[in-house]
């Protein structure tokens, strides 16, 4: 007992700036976690919040060095956006894009990280491998897969010793995208299944030896044992693994640089051509700010479908 | 007599499913490999071989019978040593400091009933929706005001506040059962207590997560250094690595040489904390 | 608290523009226009270059001005342009002479991002071709130093000329080959085992791609009086683009390769035509195959063009120290010398005539006899054949939107539609300049 109070004011202390009534009354939950979230608070607003919110403002303006001086044109940019075609094809390139890659990416992820969670021979070592391609740089990545993909290249020869027909690849607009989503399932599966992994890893054995007993097959025992168990790290996947997806670039830069015909014109590449390239970062603003909300609704969306399967 | 015999199928039937995993794992394994087996391979070879092996496959696609160190050599010219050098110094610093400001943060978030915590947690999750490349500009010249450019600081500082860690060590400390914050405050723990003794404890593999979330993030960062400022001092690796990209020609056996040199650091790290990734709350004594 | 937050965000959010708008009024008004300096002590140079590049020229400025360093800086590439908008847009005195792509200069200068220099009109004009003197022209003022120049080369693999039969071109440039004949002997070289009959290094991009608009008589694609309309659905370029649309459609040319890795395929030996530039001389040289140089064709009853222009430099106006930054980019633009040093480590040809009679030997003697007489076909495309790209402050739109266009060309997209899709794309861009 004496043990305990001795702790007391030295741990609370730290928490929250001190306060003589400390012994008697601890400190209100909320100046507790004001303190505790503070430097994390700070930065997110300083760094992403408050330029953000500067690019809002920026993207309510139109900077012209031909007539000179920069306009107030309110929501000018967004309509003539939305007038645009070729923003209306990005935009729909990437809603695509993310409906398909998201779920093919976190069942591969999920897949993954239950085969490397069995015992087997040398799953540690099959394991890091998969993880692997995460630590290379992206411009190389996106070289080395540009020689996958190449006619000539990597990939065709593959084919042609399964005897298969030579595929066109990123030269295709019907096959562009996939190309896509593949290299970036390479680059990103293992980092996501890391996470599913340890997620696994908390599920107690005994409730699979109890599913054993019961004569559970392996397939139901996935279904109906690991997958509810490992939901938490799920739902972050998910999360995480949609906006990551919604903010790449450097290989659709690098490798087709949004064609063919816009097929890969995702909406991250377009603000990145409009903002660095072409220079018109008013209206790459206002794209952004489109980008986000997308997001934000689409995210909103997943937890929203999170919880209500929660409660079932 | 019939349970020895339903033993025997069991453990047969377990040997050939542990033979089985074994050899899908591997085959997965390998497959992700190849295209980085390429690179090295390559890096082995002079540019000008690069493309030559391409198509039909032949042993030489892969393998290499004249391995040399040219490429690696070319590389103490240039400045990806010092580069490297900056890299680890800005990604450390930014783990450490992250990991600390991002911890505390998803345990406001995760275990202190607090009014407004929803609120809070929305915004994290909006602070990583903002592509970070798409706001890097105004931010650039706010850093000029501040007189952050060519400087350390101004390296690291974007890379402290990261939503997605936030979120993911929020997603894992919710894991933790409330009992444990209950006997702990019987226990006499304070807030911070519980954080240090309690929380952070039992996070390895998340906060490892988060780590590498942080680490990947500066290790890889490009437009920013650059809008950042430009003087050799504070070169980074990825910036390193481009500029050894002429504008008229790409010598791609150095480029390999390079890019060996910036993956193995972050594979290094990988493997050197497997060990704790697997480790976890039911391993760790909490039962 | 909803609202709280939002409160705190939006104070935030106003402190912050209040300090970007802090940014381009008071700390600025003392360092806009930067200041002459006194004539010695550091110049920052800025550019895409390795190091190794600008370390002759740099030493040779030294040993003849002992008072004054030039320090210089390496930007990848890829990130030059928007490193520098970044940059000089917040007025960094760090940076005082830049190198400028040419057909940038005009935006760049009407942004205000580069130092008059009228003043050296005179000699500029008298130290370099037309050409490039003119591209460094915006509303009738000099901004920039030509420093480098470039030309366009057709190489070709001789031994798979040689399998097929068929003879090999001639450098001279009055037996300069139509593109049509390229086709033709492409197509028998193909057909006696070579992969590839022609290929472009630069497969999408309008430098490469412009002489052949040009050659079919559809001129730049950019007219006008402000140089802010497209030409591009003209029949001249319709002819260029059908024909480059069926190098690929026909397999003579491979789609899919790109950036870097189109000349290792010549040196592999498995294409019979290259196109490229006089850096491709000295990798070529060291690569393990027969080759022989021509000049660029030209379409059958067509002008003939090349592509040219490089690299000039400029001075940053926030610089303070624009005296001693004058004296580096006289020394290395106008001083034989010293432009003759900026090419000692990179194979390139130098913007100064002077320079240029002296480099195009040392040039043709890396080949060796495979590049025998590629000095004279230089200097002959320099005078007579080069059409520099349309100084348009527009360009940078115009060369993006377009890149695009040829590869979607190249890839099968039909040659009319798509042009005109490209033809309405930069307008809409251009509206917002």
């Amino acid at each position: 007992m004496s043990q305990t109070t001795d702790r007391r004011p030295a741990a609370e202390g730290r928490a929250a700036p001190t306060r003589p009534a400390r012994r008697r009354r601890p400190a209100p939950l909320i100046a507790v976690a004001a303190a505790f979230l503070a430097p994390a608070f700070i930065s997110l607003l300083v760094l992403r919040i408050a330029p953000a919110a500067v690019a809002l403002w920026d993207s309510l303006y139109r900077h012209s060095f031909l007539q000179g001086g920069t306009v107030f044109v309110g929501i000018e940019n967004y309509t003539d956006l939305f007038d645009n075609v070729d923003f209306k094809n990005a935009l729909l390139v990437t809603l695509v894009f993310s409906l398909v890659v998201n779920p093919l990416q976190i069942s591969a992820a999920f897949l993954l990280a239950v085969l490397y969670t069995r015992k087997a021979a040398g799953a540690k070592i099959w394991r890091s491998l998969v993880v692997l391609p995460i630590a290379v740089p992206p411009a190389v990545s996106a070289v080395v897969w540009s020689v996958i993909y190449r006619p000539d290249g990597l990939g065709n020869s593959f084919l042609s010793l399964l005897g298969l027909p030579a595929q066109p690849f990123l030269t295709s607009p019907q096959q562009s995208l996939a190309s896509i989503m593949v290299l970036l399932s390479w680059i990103g599966v293992g980092y996501w299944m890391l996470f599913l992994i340890a997620g696994i890893n908390d599920v107690p054995t005994e409730l699979y030896e109890a599913a054993s007993i019961d004569g559970a097959s392996a397939w139901r025992k996935l279904w109906s044992v690991t997958l509810p168990l490992v939901r938490r790290p799920l739902a972050f996947v998910l999360v995480a693994d949609t906006v990551s997806n919604f903010l790449i670039f450097a290989p659709v830069q690098i490798l087709t640089k949004g064609g063919p015909s816009g097929s890969t014109n995702l909406l991250m590449y377009d603000i990145y051509t409009r903002a660095y390239t072409l220079g018109d970062l008013s209206k790459a603003q206002a794209e952004v700010i489109i980008l986000v909300l997308l997001t934000l609704v689409i995210v909103a969306v997943q937890f929203r479908l999170l919880r209500s399967s929660d409660a079932a | 007599m019939i349970a020895a015999t339903t033993q025997a199928k069991v453990t047969r039937q377990r040997t050939v499913a542990y033979l089985g995993l074994s050899v899908l794992g591997a085959c997965i394994g390998i497959l992700f490999l190849t295209p980085l087996w390429w690179t090295f391979v390559n890096s082995l070879r002079p540019g000008s071989d690069t493309f030559r092996y391409l198509n039909p496959l032949e042993w030489e696609t892969f393998f290499t019978a004249t391995p040399s160190l040219d490429n690696y050599a070319a590389l103490l010219r240039s400045d990806l040593g010092l580069a490297t050098l900056n890299s680890i110094i800005v990604s450390g610093i930014t783990v450490v400091v992250g990991l600390a400001i991002c911890s505390m943060a998803a345990f406001a978030l995760a275990a202190i009933p607090f009014r407004g915590s929803g609120i809070v947690f929305v915004a994290v999750v909006v602070s990583f929706l903002i592509p970070f490349d798409a706001i890097a500009i105004p931010l650039a010249n706010l850093f000029r005001d501040w007189n952050l450019q060519n400087t350390y600081a101004g390296l690291i500082l974007p890379g402290l506040g990261n939503g997605m860690a936030i979120f993911l060590l929020r997603t894992f400390f919710l894991a933790i059962p409330k009992d444990l914050v209950e006997a702990g405050r019987l226990d006499g723990l304070g807030w911070w207590g519980i954080f240090r003794r309690i929380y952070l404890p039992l996070s390895a593999p998340s906060l490892i997560g988060a780590g590498l979330t942080l680490f990947l993030f500066q290790w890889q960062s490009y437009v920013w250094p650059l809008l950042n400022g430009t003087d050799s001092q504070h070169i980074l690796g990825p910036i390193a690595l481009s500029n050894m990209q002429g504008q008229f020609n790409v010598d791609y056996g150095v480029m390999f040489a390079g890019s060996m040199v910036l993956t193995l650091i972050p594979l290094a790290i990988i493997i050197a904390f497997q060990r704790y990734f697997i480790q976890s709350v039911s391993t760790t004594g909490l039962k | 608290m909803k609202r709280k937050l939002l409160a705190a965000t939006s104070l935030l959010a106003a402190g912050t523009l209040f300090l970007a708008g802090c940014s381009t009024s008071s700390p600025n008004s003392g360092t806009a226009n930067g200041s002459e300096g006194s004539g010695t002590g550091t110049v920052n140079l800025l550019g895409p270059e390795d190091p190794a590049t600008f370390a002759p020229v740099i030493a040779a400025f030294k040993a003849k001005n002992p008072d004054i360093s030039v320090k210089y800086s390496q930007v990848p590439f890829d990130q030059l342009n928007p490193t520098l908008q970044q940059r000089l847009g917040a007025k960094d005195d760090t940076i005082d002479v830049y190198t400028v792509d040419q057909p940038r200069l005009s935006q760049l200068a009407a942004q205000g991002f580069l130092e008059d220099l009228s003043s050296l009109k005179g000699q500029t004009k008298a130290a370099v071709p037309d050409a490039q003197y003119s591209v460094n022209l915006y509303q009738d003022k000099l901004w920039a130093l030509p420093i480098w120049n470039s030309t366009q080369l057709m190489f070709f693999n001789k031994k798979a000329l040689d399998a097929a039969g068929v003879k090999h071109p001639s450098i001279d440039p009055a037996q300069r080959m139509t593109w049509e004949q390229v086709v033709k002997d492409g197509k028998a070289v193909q057909a006696a085992g070579t992969q590839f009959g022609l290929l472009f290094e630069q497969v999408e991009a309008y430098y490469q791609l412009q002489p052949l608009a040009e050659s079919a008589g559809g001129g730049s694609g950019i007219t006008g009086d402000k140089m802010l309309t497209t030409d591009i659905t003209n029949p001249g370029w319709e002819k260029a683009m059908q024909w480059y649309a069926d190098t690929f459609s026909s397999g003579l040319s491979p789609r899919g390769v790109g950036g870097f890795q189109t000349s290792p395929v010549f040196t592999s030996g498995k294409v019979a035509y290259f196109i490229g530039g006089p850096w491709d001389i000295g990798n070529f040289a060291k690569s393990s195959i027969d080759w022989g140089v021509a000049p660029m064709p030209y379409f059958a009853g067509g002008s003939q063009a090349t592509p040219t222009g490089s690299w000039s430099w400029g001075i940053n106006p926030a610089s303070k120290n624009k005296a001693a930054a004058k004296k580096f980019l006289e020394f290395a633009s106008f001083d034989p010398a010293g432009n003759l040093a900026t090419t000692e480590a990179q194979t390139i040809i130098p913007a100064n005539t002077a320079a240029t009679a002296q480099y195009l030997p040392k040039l043709e003697a890396l080949g060796g006899d495979k590049s025998k007489g590629v000095g004279s076909l230089i200097a002959h495309e320099n005078t007579e054949t080069a059409k520099p790209r349309p100084v348009s402050i527009g360009y940078i739109q115009f060369e993006e939107i377009i890149g695009k266009a040829f590869a979607d060309i190249r890839n099968g997209s039909p040659v009319s539609e798509r042009l005109k899709q490209a033809a309405q794309q930069i307008n809409d861009a251009w509206k917002q300049l």
